[in-house]
């Protein structure tokens, strides 16, 4: 069972990658797994027709836990959703551990191919990095985009994943169509010795097959743009490079950007 | 570093609400939490309750059990004054205290105390208790900056020659009672000068002023001069701490013990202690016995009997070169709702040594 944690800035398209790589790996035939760690539990819609699914810690909080049912949606993908507490109050991170402990007590017995876990934000309590820190993932990713802001909260999540030990597999590239954005995001995944892993041009199938519950690979299959999270999906099974990152400073960030721009 | 368990500042602050007559501490946490203190203070005559908050409620958050226990508390117990303590589950998950007691809107004052477990040496829980109190009238401004600088002046005692002066103190109950009364015997029955020095903490003091009854009693007996001194002023320090020493200076007058040297009140034991050094030093004394917090009292001659109510203490004071000290840990449980001096081993021990020698 391959274990795939995708971290990254928020709101920088980490449940659109994470969706669309989950549907890729299902097309394919694989038992693939859409694990969301957002209190929002919002991730899976695009798998699920634009449903949303009774969240774990619902579940838990009924005190029955074990009856939780996993969503099935496109091609068999299953889908769960921790859940957590509303904005402002609660532990959301704590919730997260609790989750995936009972989780991988109560669900993984027949392991599937493949489960991704789509986590909120930044690295930012111990519960957030659960997903790497409790025998789960032993896989790390990081979206980003060329921006500044995106790339100096993959580089925080950097130092998060040293301090854990993690190796990252990459940088995917979530693009914004900012000038340069390959040749920025590749040189920062190369200081941070970790590599990037791909590339998701920016299209507007996706927002169009968000707005009816899909994900791109099910809405329009045969487009240039699934065929990107296809791609995407597959060298991140493929991906066999590693590494514990080398964080950097923020104004080294700054001005290997800086340097960028100006060539 | 220091390892040992010690005291903390949830357990200080409930200790601070019910020295400000709260007749009702709910504690907003896991059901076990403060758990060995709340049954002192309920001897103490405050009810305890707990929110009993389970692994849902660390996630989700636990508002609604609080409002709801703040209804059943005014239900139950109709009380006037009501403290609300935070332990290190509800705080470090952010639960909002003060919205919880305004949406409970209970006819009694509540003082909510914003505090866990890690928030500072055990002082710091007794501070903010103090704090939200004056925040809401319960207590004068101008006593809450006495006791910010009485629990300042604590915090630097301990950290000097107390709790937290040393790395490791062990649990150690010293000389046996015997050994200390049969000095203390001896020294009397030679026609010596007895100096007896109480510096209590707050309701420990109805234990260790045993120590001066029995005093009284032993020179009637055997012979010898005694003085007493002690931090019993009775107009100094919150309402019911001020009736610990009136009822202290009652029972010790029926005794036939009137403190010739009176070094404050019953909660400034860190000063008290350094007023005491400084009479002790003006005069000749061919023992001193020194009960309570006793390190407080700087430049002690190590030949002096201590007793302490905290084994740790014992060992602190051994490992310092005091070689006659007796523990008195029962004095902790026996003092809450102690209405007068308490009857304690070493006193006793001394009375029947000196009833034996007359």
């Amino acid at each position: 069972m391959r274990q795939l944690a995708l971290y990254g800035k928020g709101g920088i398209g980490k449940s659109t990658v994470a969706a669309n790589a989950v549907a890729s790996w299902a097309e394919a035939g694989l038992r693939a797994w859409y694990v969301g760690c957002d209190p929002k539990a919002d991730g899976s819609m695009a798998l699920l027709g634009g449903r949303k699914v009774e969240t774990f810690l619902e579940r838990m909080r009924e005190g029955a836990p074990g009856e939780y049912e996993v969503g099935e949606g496109f091609k068999g993908a299953r889908c769960l959703e921790v859940g957590g507490p509303l904005a402002g109050v609660g532990c959301a991170g704590r919730g997260i551990i609790v989750a995936l402990q009972a989780l991988c007590r109560d669900h993984f017995s027949d392991p599937p191919d493949v489960v991704l876990y789509d986590v909120p934000g930044d690295v930012v309590c111990g519960g957030f990095a659960a997903p790497v820190r409790q025998g789960f993932a032993d896989e790390v990713y990081i979206v980003t985009s060329g921006e500044y802001l995106a790339l100096y909260a993959a580089n925080n999540i950097c130092r998060g994943m040293r301090n854990l030990g993690v190796g990252v597999g990459g940088l995917i590239c979530n693009a914004r169509e900012v000038p340069r954005e390959r040749e920025a995001v590749a040189a920062v995944a190369e200081r941070l010795g970790i590599g990037m892993v791909g590339l998701v041009p920016r299209h507007r199938s996706v927002q169009e097959c968000e707005n009816v519950g899909q994900t791109v690979v099910e809405g329009a299959p045969g487009s240039p743009q699934a065929q990107a999270y296809r791609d995407l999906a597959k060298a991140m099974l493929a991906n066999e490079r590693f590494a514990v990152p080398r964080p950097m400073d923020p104004i080294e960030l700054r001005s290997l950007l800086k340097e960028l721009t100006a060539e | 570093m220091v390892l040992h368990p010690r005291p903390n500042p949830i357990v200080a602050a409930m200790y601070t609400l019910r020295d400000m007559d709260a007749e009702v501490i709910v504690v907003h946490g896991p059901a076990g939490c403060g758990f060995m203190a709340s049954r002192r203070l309920e001897d103490a005559g405050v009810h305890v309750v707990t929110t009993g908050m389970g692994e849902g409620d660390l996630i989700f958050g636990a508002e609604e059990r609080l409002v709801r226990t703040l209804g059943v508390v005014q239900e139950r117990f109709h009380p006037s004054l009501v403290g609300v303590v935070g332990t290190c589950a509800s705080m470090i998950i952010g639960e909002n205290l003060d919205r919880a007691v305004e949406r409970a809107g209970l006819h009694a004052k509540v003082i909510p105390v914003d505090v866990h477990g890690c928030s500072g040496a055990n002082t710091a829980g007794a501070i903010r208790a103090l704090e939200a109190a004056a925040q809401r009238g319960v207590v004068p401004q101008e006593e809450l900056a006495r006791q910010r600088e009485m629990l300042a002046q604590a915090t630097l005692l301990e950290d000097a020659r107390g709790l937290t002066s040393k790395e490791h103190l062990s649990p150690n109950y010293g000389v046996t009672k015997y050994t200390a009364a049969k000095r203390i015997r001896d020294v009397l029955a030679g026609g010596g000068e007895v100096l007896v020095v109480l510096n209590g903490k707050k309701e420990l003091a109805y234990g260790h002023a045993d120590v001066l009854r029995a005093m009284r009693e032993c020179t009637e007996r055997v012979g010898g001069n005694v003085e007493f001194m002690a931090n019993l002023d009775p107009e100094v320090g919150l309402p019911r701490i001020r009736r610990y020493a009136r009822e202290i200076l009652r029972d010790l007058n029926v005794a036939g013990v009137d403190i010739d040297h009176v070094t404050g009140g019953l909660d400034e034991y860190p000063v008290a202690g350094m007023r005491a050094s400084s009479l002790i030093k003006r005069g000749h004394w061919d023992l001193v016995v020194a009960c309570g917090i006793v390190h407080a009292i700087p430049d002690l001659d190590r030949s002096a009997v201590l007793v302490s109510d905290q084994p740790r203490e014992v060992d602190n004071y051994m490992r310092e070169g005091f070689a006659t000290v007796v523990s008195e840990p029962d004095i902790h449980s026996r003092a809450m709702g102690a209405t007068g001096v308490l009857r304690m081993e070493l006193a006793d021990t001394l009375r029947e040594l000196c009833r034996e020698g007359a």
